[in-house]
């Protein structure tokens, strides 16, 4: 059976870390390296001109940075499958990247162990992420978005009109513009404030607003 | 790589050696590069110190990436800490990059033992 040779280009800043990568795929005799980018910019347009199988991609490189690349490559329809190489990943870069139309992901500190591996796993169609192809991409992606989704906020049993007060008072508004601003009267606040202080176990606003900022009791944008 | 930490993992100095039997001249070459090019990296990255926040970043993100993939796990951990810090403009202390300074001068050892003193110099003058 013939055998095709991979056609991959390289993109990195590093001219060691090209070199390095190089000389790592250069024993394997399945894979080519046909191109090596500089930057972001160089990664699309030889991306662009050679059309490599594979384009093994940094992800913090100058002037286009490694996920407006893959961004730009996934926009640009092009048939290049992307690795991503990366020192550091967190678990929503990953699933950014994957998002983007990344096939894998590969650490730099394996890069020797798993590279050829990833680059041949990757050309079988399959997805390759921790060391290892992905038998299940939509479980993986599943438990990406779980993991990266926000905690949702504790609100220590208040109520959504309670949560509402508490903004208020963070913002320093008086009983008088709490009243006007829900439209209900200033008996009616100090009763909602006197709950808010039994739950959260507060004696005064000023108590009231430290807790509310330092247990991110307000909704997002607000006491930032 | 798990495992303890050495100033060059093993593991990764000997498949890139076993990948580059090929070409031994240029294995080690690729070492003296590395070293080169990571002491020049330090000296940036003195000079940038303590507030030059952006240029810190970038600096020991490279030091960081080479050192990852030769397998120089201290240096690319203390570079990670410091490109961490310069991203939250965190003044880079000077203890910070005389670590890293330590850490490289291991590996050159490390490098003169493995590949021969007269190819890789035992310490940075003659590097």
């Amino acid at each position: 059976m013939a055998t095709t040779t991979i056609r991959v280009v390289i993109a990195d800043d590093h001219p060691v870390v090209r070199v390095g990568l190089r000389n790592m795929l250069q024993a394997d005799p399945s894979i080519r390296v046909v191109g090596e980018a500089r930057d972001g910019e160089e990664a699309l347009d030889l991306a662009r001109s050679l059309r490599p199988d594979v384009l093994l991609l940094d992800l913090a490189m100058p002037n286009v940075a490694g996920m407006e690349a893959l961004r730009e490559m996934t926009a640009g329809n092009l048939d290049t499958r992307t690795i991503v190489l990366t020192g550091l990943i967190e678990k929503r870069q990953v699933l950014e990247a994957l998002q983007l139309g990344a096939r894998g992901v590969v650490l730099k500190d394996a890069a020797v162990e798993h590279l050829s591996a990833c680059i041949r796993a990757v050309m079988q169609g399959q997805y390759w992420l921790e060391g290892r192809p992905v038998q299940n991409l939509v479980q993986v992606l599943r438990d990406l978005t779980a993991q990266t989704a926000p905690a949702p906020r504790k609100t220590f049993g208040l109520t959504a009109r309670e949560l509402e007060v508490v903004a208020l008072i963070t913002e320093g508004c008086t009983n008088k513009d709490i009243a006007k601003t829900f439209g209900i009267s200033e008996e009616t606040v100090k009763r909602h404030l006197t709950n808010i202080f039994n739950k959260l176990g507060v004696g005064n606003r000023l108590e009231l607003a430290l807790f509310a900022l330092n247990h991110n009791l307000l909704p997002v944008g607000e006491g930032q | 790589m798990p495992g303890t930490e050495t100033p060059l993992t093993a593991e990764v100095f000997d498949q890139l050696r076993q990948a580059m039997a090929a070409d031994r001249a240029g294995f080690t070459e690729l070492y003296r590069e590395y070293l080169a090019d990571a002491w020049h990296t330090l000296e940036v990255l003195k000079e940038a110190a303590p507030n030059r926040f952006e240029e810190i970043r970038q600096k020991a993100h490279y030091l960081k990436s080479s050192s990852l993939v030769l397998g120089a796990g201290t240096v690319a951990r203390l570079a990670g800490t410091l490109e961490d810090k310069a991203r939250t403009s965190v003044s880079t202390d000077r203890n910070a990059l005389d670590r890293i300074e330590d850490a490289l001068r291991e590996v050159q050892a490390e490098l003169a033992k493995r590949l021969g003193n007269g190819v890789i110099p035992a310490d940075k003058s003659a590097a």
